[in-house]
């Protein structure tokens, strides 16, 4: 048993606070598989029958958008456990996931991580409180969504005051639901912006003519006897051109 | 009397882009086989001519010329489809009915040539014959920001008067005394066009607005724009750029100038 393998799961988020035994166990089941920049380790609508433990080096996850361009979803890196979702529904790959650079990564198949969830009852515990907490992670999220979006459709926008900026803090910790919530913000803002200036516009637009002024400049002009003989000229001119 | 519509292009300050919407209109009423003529009246800043390709070493005869009797007009008429030279835009004008009539008359001279008697009628008489001489459809002229007596003289002896401004409180209180001075002339056609609004803003609301408060149409809102700032210089925009949403807007003011009866 290589002690290396140990310790990397025991840090893993998935296994971490499991006993030693049980994490032998996983350990033991683990095939290790090197991968080459650019290589696929899943492809996205493969029947799922394993998952991955990333032990070194970055994969990113991504789909196709509806031009068929590469669209990335997310970035994985050492201690991150991907491919679980689909073991555990018994669906398909929803995405896939490519190397970014040289990477190593532990494979546990379907068997093995099922046999070991079936006789530790604790690793499957693990499983479901991680799953769980991310679940309330994310309904936190979803509701501050929610009511937002209730409050930007009535114009309500005293919460972009009251709220911290979340983005930077969002994105370093790689939490989804949280970058979410923060675009979301993000977009609120520029909203509010934009109707503002709209505003600003519409405010212009009650466009102010001083119209005793307008009087003032008109007489000044029309006053000379150059103009007087000017509109003469005009309308003769005018009829001149009706009759033509 | 020729059936020749003079339009006159004014606005009430500097730097509303005017004389490059007189260009660029002028060059699309062309395009679509009308004859057209343009009357530079201020040679001396960076104007129309260059637009049109005409530089000083190029210019001949001058408008001043004519009105002192010392060209004919057909001396002083530049042909501009048979001169469009490589640039990409106004070489689509090969072959069209378009004449610039450059003028030397400055600004600041323009009370002096006043008092030596250039008067409503003889200046009528010039742009008439010029409309007569070249079978003109439309004359178009550039003439000064504000409104001097040769601005007002050009007012009154037009058929249609496109007032170009900015969408903001100086221009349209200068505007307002501009349209109260065309109506006073029985201009038969008042056109309003808005430039340089920015694009953030709602176009339909500016129109909306603008045209409330004069009771005027507005023919066109065109963007500021920074490509048109980098290309205006030495070619027609519009013909170069046609897809560019500045000259979409532009040819709307054209149709409108060939809508008036």
């Amino acid at each position: 048993m290589n002690q290396d393998i140990l310790d990397f799961l025991r840090n893993t988020e998935i296994f971490s606070g499991l006993a030693d035994d049980l994490l032998q166990t996983v350990a033991m089941s683990a095939t290790s598989r090197a991968l080459a920049a650019g290589e696929t380790l899943i492809r996205k609508g493969d029947v799922a029958d394993s998952l991955f433990i990333i032990k070194q080096g970055w994969l990113k996850i991504v789909t196709e958008d509806s031009k068929g361009d590469e669209l990335i979803l997310n970035k994985c890196g050492a201690g991150e456990v991907i491919g679980e979702m689909a073991l555990l529904d018994s669906g398909l790959r929803s995405a896939s996931a490519i190397a970014l650079e040289g990477a190593n990564v532990l494979e546990l198949s379907r068997a093995i991580f099922m046999d070991v969830l079936d006789k530790n009852p604790k690793v499957a515990f693990a499983i479901i409180a991680s799953h769980s907490e991310r679940l309330r992670h994310n309904t936190f999220y979803i509701e501050k969504a929610i009511d937002w979006s209730l409050k930007t459709a009535d114009g309500d926008y005293s919460f972009v005051e009251s709220t911290q900026p979340l983005s930077a803090d969002a994105r370093a910790n790689g939490d989804k639901a949280a970058e979410l919530l923060a675009a979301f913000f993000t977009m609120v803002r520029k909203v509010k912006e934009r109707e503002d200036g709209l505003k600003k516009q519409l405010e212009q637009l009650t466009f102010e003519i001083d119209q005793a002024r307008r009087k003032q400049d008109f007489e000044e002009i029309t006053s000379t006897e150059f103009y007087a003989n000017l509109k003469e000229q005009a309308k003769t001119l005018r009829q001149k051109r009706n009759q033509s | 009397m020729s059936k020749g519509k003079i339009v006159s292009i004014h606005s009430f300050r500097g730097g509303t882009g005017k004389s490059n919407t007189t260009a660029n209109l002028a060059a699309q009423v062309a395009l679509t086989g009308k004859r057209v003529g343009v009357v530079d009246t201020d040679i001396q800043s960076p104007g129309i001519h260059v637009l049109f390709g005409l530089d000083e070493t190029k210019m001949g005869k001058t408008l001043n010329d004519f009105l002192h009797d010392k060209a004919t007009i057909r001396e002083v008429g530049f042909p501009v489809g048979e001169n469009t030279g490589d640039a990409e835009g106004r070489a689509q004008l090969t072959g069209k009915n378009l004449w610039l009539f450059p003028s030397s008359i400055r600004g600041r001279e323009i009370s002096q040539i006043l008092k030596e008697g250039i008067d409503f009628n003889r200046l009528n008489e010039g742009l008439q014959s010029t409309i007569s001489e070249f079978d003109l459809d439309y004359l178009f002229i550039d003439t000064h920001p504000g409104l001097n007596e040769e601005t007002l003289l050009s007012i009154a002896t037009s058929d249609i008067l496109i007032i170009i401004l900015r969408p903001d409180n100086q221009d349209l209180q200068g505007t307002s005394v501009t349209i109260d001075i065309a109506r006073s002339l029985d201009v038969p056609h008042l056109l309003l066009m808005v430039n340089k609004a920015l694009p953030k803003y709602d176009f339909a609301v500016i129109k909306a607005g603008i045209e409330a408060q004069f009771n005027a149409p507005v023919a066109g809102v065109l963007p500021l724009s920074f490509d048109l700032a980098d290309n205006a210089s030495n070619d027609l925009f519009s013909l170069k750029y046609p897809e560019h949403d500045w000259s979409k807007a532009l040819r709307g003011v054209a149709e409108a100038i060939l809508a008036a009866q």
